[in-house]
């Protein structure tokens, strides 16, 4: 019996392990006794009414899943010789284990999040966290996969939970339709992520990413058998595929739609997870598989589909964000320009070796400052009367000083202020571009990053400088320790990666992918 | 080229006729159902295209394994596609992905 494995698979499998017991968990507890009408009677679902504990027990799942990973970084994949058994569907190196912990820690935020979310909105359905669990299963095995075997099994985890996520409020037309939209858009990327692995198989005869990278290398030699032009209309549909999943223009249409249709705690989970497993496999994949210098080089490979995506993502969605009357949306569109900022780091992969840890750096601060975003607007609504639009926060700086302040801190961390966490993350980003002298996406990237500042600087005006219109509905804060628990925990994140980047960051310079 | 090459070829061919279909079908199609079946036609012509460059690639069955893959995970997609289907279809007594105009800003 080989052990490096099972030590190698841990976080996933202990993710994976506390999913299925939390799954008994909801379906064997006790079950709520039903107010109104129906008082008296038992309710007939078994994980009504129980998202306290549900919360507590997933967020614990999900938090050890993180500090499992932490272990195993000390501990060191390298010291594990066995588990390279697995390669190449599941890869475990310091890359795979850094997505762990991100993806458990956003993943954890999140279940924090529903679990003040959920009752308050009258939501109060168990399988929301066995669901979440198992999507962050599945996105830790995407971010470990080195195959488009593993990859698309994983990718298929992951979305199925999100695609009920997003649908938890059955009876709301919005809700389905959001959960309708993005099971179509999000199954048809996939079959075109698929259709690119199946052609890079027929090309090279191999589906895991290093033989791909070794069969591509030896084109133009005579021995080769490989087809050049399949090998691009392959990296063609790989790249859309994978471009719709993380949500960059012009494969964002879903996005807005999905993320305001969704309960707030799901958007979180969508906005925070699966862009980041997404983000990874693409490293993996744009490296690992298509790593080759003709490949990766300007004109004649992937660097100017990737460049392009990111200035459309960067422009399109700062000039919509700033038209949006809801906050919902605005925050849509703009995990859809963080996008862009994170595709200038992949860009940059191709000359630097800054390019991988900028875009994990990014990744992180992007991360806890989203949750936290979310999480305040979470934290502003209550039953009947969620925050959505600007007006709704009106005035909200003198009534709840402290929800005003957490709500601030995020957006100046998303607009890329300092001393916050998103300062660090594009100056990382835009120096890693620098070096491989990107300076056009930079100037482009800086001017956007301005440009975004402008309507994220309008919601504190609206919280700090308005008074809201007479008789209108005013925001009053929910109260939950778990929402003010999953704050405090970003906010924490926020700064110490804004006042004391530098661990974090030679944490991701260690986690960096070499080129196969 | 030797004749098992002209034959795959051809398998290729159908594929690609079969993906762009699909891929056609899910674009101008309206009906949300027509949409899941284009879905389902991309996936069986990824399919065909695997078990077909397998025949190529003689040394493993790697193609055919993942096509069995596909299969599986193919069911289960569609399993949570009808369920949001029929939800939407509940509120709206509609499958048409046109009526779905709630979310616009």
């Amino acid at each position: 019996m080989n052990f490096d494995i099972l030590l190698a698979v841990s976080p996933i499998l202990a993710v994976a392990i506390g999913g299925l017991l939390l799954m008994l968990a909801e379906a064997f507890g006790k079950p709520m006794v039903l107010t109104g009408p129906q008082a008296g009677l038992v309710s007939t679902d078994a994980g009504a009414g129980r998202s306290d504990e549900l919360a507590l027990g997933s967020a614990v799942i999900l938090f050890a899943g993180a500090l499992i990973s932490v272990a195993l970084w000390k501990v060191g994949p390298e010291s594990l010789p066995g588990a390279a058994a697995l390669a190449p569907y599941l890869i475990i190196d310091r890359f795979t284990l850094f997505f762990c912990f991100l993806l458990c820690l956003g993943g954890g935020l999140a279940s924090l999040l529903a679990g003040g979310y959920l009752p308050e909105h009258n939501l109060d359905r168990g399988e929301f966290f066995p669901l979440l669990v198992f999507s962050t299963v599945g996105a830790m095995a995407v971010a470990a996969s080195g195959d488009f075997l593993s990859f698309f099994v994983a990718l298929e985890t992951m979305s199925l939970g999100v695609y009920c996520m997003i649908g938890l409020r059955r009876g709301n037309l919005r809700a389905s339709e959001a959960s309708l939209k993005y099971f179509l858009l999000g199954s048809f990327a996939a079959a075109l992520t698929l259709m690119g692995g199946a052609l890079l198989y027929g090309a090279t005869g191999h589906t895991d990413f290093v033989g791909i990278g070794q069969g591509i290398a030896t084109i133009g030699k005579s021995t080769s058998a490989v087809n050049a032009p399949l090998v691009l209309v392959a990296v063609a549909l790989v790249i859309a595929g994978l471009a719709f999943k993380i949500s960059a223009v012009p494969f964002h249409m879903w996005t807005p739609d999905a993320y305001e249709g969704a309960p707030t705690p799901t958007t979180t989970y969508m906005s925070v997870a699966v862009k980041s497993a997404a983000f990874a496999v693409l490293l993996r994949i744009l490296v690992i598989g298509f790593g080759d210098p003709r490949l990766a080089s300007w004109g004649t490979g992937w660097p100017t589909i990737v460049a392009w995506l990111s200035v459309l993502s960067m422009i399109v969605a700062n000039v919509i964000a700033g038209r949006q009357e809801s906050v919902k949306r605005m925050l849509a569109y703009s995990s859809i320009a963080h996008a862009g900022y994170t595709l200038i780091g992949v860009v940059a992969t191709m000359h630097s070796g800054q390019g991988t840890p900028s875009v994990l750096f990014y990744l992180l601060t992007y991360t806890v400052s989203t949750v936290g975003a979310f999480g305040a607007l979470i934290l502003c609504g209550r039953r009947g009367a969620e925050a959505v639009s600007y007006e709704d926060l009106a005035g909200l700086g003198k009534r709840h000083p402290a929800a005003a302040l957490a709500f601030s801190l995020f957006l100046l961390s998303l607009a890329g202020v300092p001393p916050t966490a998103g300062f660090f993350g594009k100056l990382y980003v835009f120096s890693a571009a620098v070096d491989s002298q990107l300076n056009v996406l930079v100037v482009i990237g800086l001017l956007n990053s301005v440009i975004g500042a402008y309507y994220y600087l309008r919601v504190m005006v609206y919280m700090y400088m308005r008074e809201p219109e007479p008789g209108a509905p005013l925001a009053t804060p929910m109260r939950s320790g778990f929402v003010v628990a999953a704050l405090i925990v970003a906010a924490v994140f926020v700064l110490v990666c804004g006042i004391l980047p530098n661990t974090s960051l030679d944490v991701a310079a260690a986690a960096g992918l070499s080129h196969g | 080229m030797s004749s098992l090459g002209y034959v795959i070829e051809q398998y290729i061919m159908l594929s690609g006729a079969l993906f762009t279909l699909g891929c056609i079908g899910f674009l101008v199609r309206r009906n949300v159902l027509v949409q899941l079946m284009s879905i389902e036609l991309m996936l069986n012509s990824v399919n065909l295209t695997l078990v077909a460059y397998n025949r190529m690639h003689t040394g493993d069955l790697n193609g055919q394994v993942f096509a069995f893959f596909i299969i599986a995970v193919a069911a289960a997609e569609v399993a949570v596609g009808l369920a949001i289907v029929l939800a939407f279809y509940r509120l709206k007594s509609s499958v048409q992905s046109d009526e779905a105009d709630q979310l616009r800003h």
